[in-house]
């Protein structure tokens, strides 16, 4: 057995057990054996993934294990990547949930399920055949069920969104599902190496495409279909929501790109435009959505749909550059996209441990609530800032470097010849640049706001820092970003292999070590020596500032508050506030329901006693598309009432009727 | 026992069966229609037993043993004992449909049985699958007793009645069940007929009565 298979088995095994001795071990070191077992799967799942990118395959076939179709498994560099990037937020989230996991989720139910998520989510990249495939699928979507229902008993809200991801995660289900069975039939096989042999006429390849799109965006949190993940996400522990945004969704992308590319074999260009249209709009409206969010975790969320969006657009991309013969900017886009993935990984899953850790100091995740945790709380300010940096796609930023690369493979794509790259291309241009900016003032919002300035409730007032594996769950997540952000280098040959997968035989599409290179087209870009540079500034500046002869012109004084008395927390900027400049420039697509209510003194008109101010704003996609639906559903089931009043003799009748009604049938037909 | 006399035999205890899930949706006293489920159930004992005796069969007699313990005993015992408890209400009042126009229904459902029961006998014409049709028409009726009666026990004796007419339906086409088939079949009659016998009781605690109807206040608005 290579390292590859070792990994796997060894990530399997220890999940199974930990989930075992969570049924088995009393309450209070259930959390730590869990965490520490969940953790141990993970790092052994990363060795697998890395040996898998490295070139190792490994395979395996159960044909007992289930009825009718059996298990078949295979680990090729594709699925490596994301084992490997699903075991290391594994790592991280484990660790985390060791103290997290302490205070009302730490029930056998809720502890034995989460090492199953995690070998689930392991096993789905790993599925080489249409049916083991869709029983992970589903099982991944039944054990984050139950994770996000953990604390149903203590938020209402949580029945709410379990409900919605519910239905939602199974139309997807159903989606994959039909798409998969037309394209299993269509092959005469169930494995996926029968599928890649398929010989598929355009309209049937078409079929399975849109079909497994659907489902696969709906997971991946992409718009349409992207209504449950801001409900879920936020509403889940906040470990299982590092596991679920930072990895699950991940899977979505997976899928695409394995049925996609791998196993239709490219196909045309209609396809990746749909995809990477798709992307585009998810990007700009996540984040705007984020933008105006007031709620930590809800941003987070709505952040997942930007960044998957993201990865669309280079996936999208590299499909397109594929069908019209450009190899060289399909590895561009390609590498983009999935270094994004992994990106995208390490500091989503920083932001919700850290968010996870703000909850557990103040009780609250409302922006608007929070405030001044820099001192109470400075470990997880220092982690939240770093991963604030890091999905801001600015330098030294860990999504710098691979939106950097996205952008290089657009505005290089804009050269090849073809009416549809000549429109797009510059499209997309325009799209990534503007989320870059809104991630930009959203993740200044949420650090500032949140973390810096003033207390603004009595929770944030007396935030106490987490117990000490929740920081050092953060910390593993920051050096990842740190090492990601630096040394990019490290992870690219990897891909170009993965690429290789994908879309057949790409080039390697960047070089160099710590200088990035790309080849075939110009371009350059070091973050190690950008990083360096930024450094030196920073330490010069501060160094003439702090120099003596400028220091001793300082004097100390109060800061001047136009004579209003001292300065309040009520005077900060707020969450709302902050986001209103952008609310109002794009007043026409977040369309906010606005509540100002003015109270006057009843002497005069003129006095103004209080102000209040309400601001919501709806999710507009959700509105348009998703409220007419529930309303003939709602409707429809009303009607159904009025066909059960609860009489016995009249539900009896329905069944007489028929059956009496389908015998006449049968009788005067035959 | 001689083909015609087998043949004579089989059509008398059909006839009966017929006749008696006729008489049961006639009739509005409650211990008379136990009293004619009974002779139902030994009527399809006797069927059982005919078929015995046709064929030999040491199994088919166990199962014919079986059925009249069960369908023409311990059955309406159970019934009978739980009219006796009930007290006063052993009239059928007001059924939904009335006795006329569910004799009429009886008959109607009776030819479509037979039209329907067409392609059945078609598929092996012999005596026996010639009288398919009327435990197919049993079912119907019993169905019908369902949907129409309000009483908790006539519910109980319509239900019975269509399992009747599902096991006539059993002989009549495979000449003879499996023994382990047959006391399956049992167990889950019996097991049904003493849920359904506390329900009642149940519902008279509650609601004073056992009429049906009476649980539409359960319904959520």
């Amino acid at each position: 057995m290579n390292l590859a298979a070792t990994g796997l088995v060894v990530a399997a095994a220890l999940g199974g057990l930990s989930a075992v001795v969570a049924l088995v071990v009393p309450t209070r070191p259930r959390p730590v054996l869990v965490g520490l077992g969940t953790a141990a799967s993970g790092a052994a799942a990363v060795t697998a993934g890395v040996a898998a990118t490295g070139g190792q395959s490994f395979a395996v076939s159960l044909p007992e294990l289930l009825p009718l179709f059996g298990v078949s498994l295979e680990l090729d560099a594709l699925g490596g990547l994301f084992v490997a990037v699903t075991g290391g937020v594994a790592v991280v989230a484990g660790i985390f949930g060791m103290s997290y996991s302490r205070h009302g989720i730490g029930g056998r139910s809720v502890q034995s399920v989460f090492p199953l998520f995690v070998v689930v989510m392991l096993l789905v990249p790993v599925a080489a055949s249409v049916g083991t495939f869709l029983v992970c699928w589903e099982l991944m979507a039944l054990t984050s069920l139950l994770l996000v229902a953990a604390e149903h008993r203590q938020r209402p809200e949580v029945a709410s969104a379990v409900r919605w991801y519910a239905v939602m995660t199974h139309l997807g289900l159903v989606s994959v599902l039909f798409g998969l069975l037309v394209f299993a039939a269509r092959a005469g096989g169930d494995s996926f190496d029968a599928l890649r042999r398929a010989d598929l006429s355009p309209g049937v390849a078409g079929v399975v495409f849109v079909l497994t799109l659907l489902g696969f965006a709906s997971k991946a949190g992409i718009l349409p279909l992207h209504a449950w993940l801001p409900r879920a996400h936020p509403e889940a522990p906040s470990h299982v929501s590092a596991l679920m945004s930072a990895a699950m969704v991940n899977l979505g992308v997976y899928g695409i790109a394995r049925v996609g590319g791998d196993l239709l074999g490219g196909g045309p260009a209609w396809w990746w435009l749909l995809v990477l249209g798709l992307g585009a709009v998810s990007a700009v409206y996540g984040i705007l959505q984020a933008a105006m969010s007031a709620d930590l975790k809800r941003l987070l969320g709505y952040s997942t749909t930007e960044n998957m969006g993201l990865v669309l657009v280079g996936l999208g991309a590299a499909g397109l550059f594929a069908s019209s013969g450009q190899r060289v900017l399909a590895g561009l886009a390609l590498a983009a996209a999935l270094l994004h993935v992994i990106n995208h990984a390490s500091f989503k899953s920083l932001l919700f441990l850290a968010a996870g850790s703000v909850l557990h100091g103040t009780g609250t995740r409302d922006l608007d609530a929070l405030g001044g945790l820099r001192r109470g709380m400075p470990v997880t300010t220092a982690a939240f800032g770093v991963g604030a940096l890091a999905a801001s796609a600015l330098p030294p930023g860990t999504a710098f470097v691979s939106e950097w690369l996205l952008l290089q493979a657009l505005v290089h794509g804009v050269a090849v010849p073809g009416l549809a790259t000549a429109i797009v291309m510059p499209v997309a241009v325009a799209v990534v640049a503007l989320t870059a900016g809104l991630a930009v003032a959203t993740f200044v919002k949420a650090f500032g706001v949140g973390f810096l300035a003033k207390p603004r409730s009595a929770g944030a007032q007396q935030a106490t820092e987490s117990p000490a594996t929740m920081l050092v769950g953060m910390a593993f997540a920051g050096a990842a970003c740190v090492v990601l952000a630096l040394e990019p280098a490290m992870v690219l040959p990897a891909l170009a292999r993965v690429g290789g997968v994908v879309f057949g035989s790409l080039e390697s599409a960047v070089g160099g070590e710590v200088t990035l290179r790309l080849e075939g087209v110009a371009g350059v870009l070091s973050p190690l020596l950008l990083a360096l540079a930024l450094l030196a500034a920073v330490v010069v500046t501060v160094a003439a500032v702090r120099a003596p002869g400028v220091r001793a012109a300082r004097r100390e004084a109060r800061l001047w508050d136009c004579g209003g008395g001292p300065m309040s927390a009520r005077m900060e900027y707020t969450a709302t506030s902050f986001a209103e400049p952008l609310q109002r420039v794009f007043d026409d697509v977040v369309q906010p329901e606005l509540d100002v209510d003015v109270d006057h003194h009843e002497e005069s008109a003129y006095l103004v006693r209080a102000v209040e101010y309400r601001r919501r704003v709806a999710d507009r996609v959700e509105r348009r598309l998703y409220e007419p639906v529930l309303a003939v559903a709602w409707r429809w089931g009303e009607a159904g009432r009025g066909l059960a009043n609860g009489s016995v003799h009249r539900y009896l009748g329905y069944g007489f009727y028929t059956l009496c009604g389908l015998l006449i049938v049968l009788v005067v037909l035959r | 026992m001689t083909d015609t006399g087998y043949v004579q035999a089989l059509y008398l205890a059909c006839g009966v069966l017929l006749l008696t899930a006729v008489v049961i949706l006639w009739r509005r006293e409650l211990a008379v229609i136990i009293r004619v489920f009974a002779l139902q159930g030994a009527a399809l004992a006797a069927l059982a037993a005919i078929t015995a005796a046709h064929q030999g069969s040491a199994e088919l007699w166990a199962v014919a043993a079986g059925i009249a313990a069960l369908r023409a005993g311990v059955l309406p015992w159970l019934l009978r004992r739980a009219l006796v408890e009930s007290g006063q209400a052993a009239r059928e009042t007001q059924p939904l449909v009335n006795v006329a126009a569910s004799l009429l229904a009886a008959a109607a459902l009776t030819m479509l049985a037979y039209a329907v029961s067409q392609p059945l006998v078609a598929l092996a014409p012999s005596p026996a699958t010639q009288a398919v049709p009327v435990g197919v028409a049993v079912v119907l009726i019993g169905l019908f007793v369902l949907v129409t009666r309000r009483r908790a026990l006539s519910q109980l004796v319509g239900f019975l009645l269509m399992d009747n007419g599902i096991t006539t339906v059993a002989f009549l086409t495979t000449e003879g069940v499996g023994l382990i088939v047959e006391v399956g079949v049992w167990l889950d009659v019996l097991l049904v007929v003493l849920v359904l016998q506390i329900l009642t009781t149940r519902m008279r605690a509650a609601f004073g009565g056992t009429d049906l109807d009476d649980l539409r206040g359960l319904r959520d608005t």
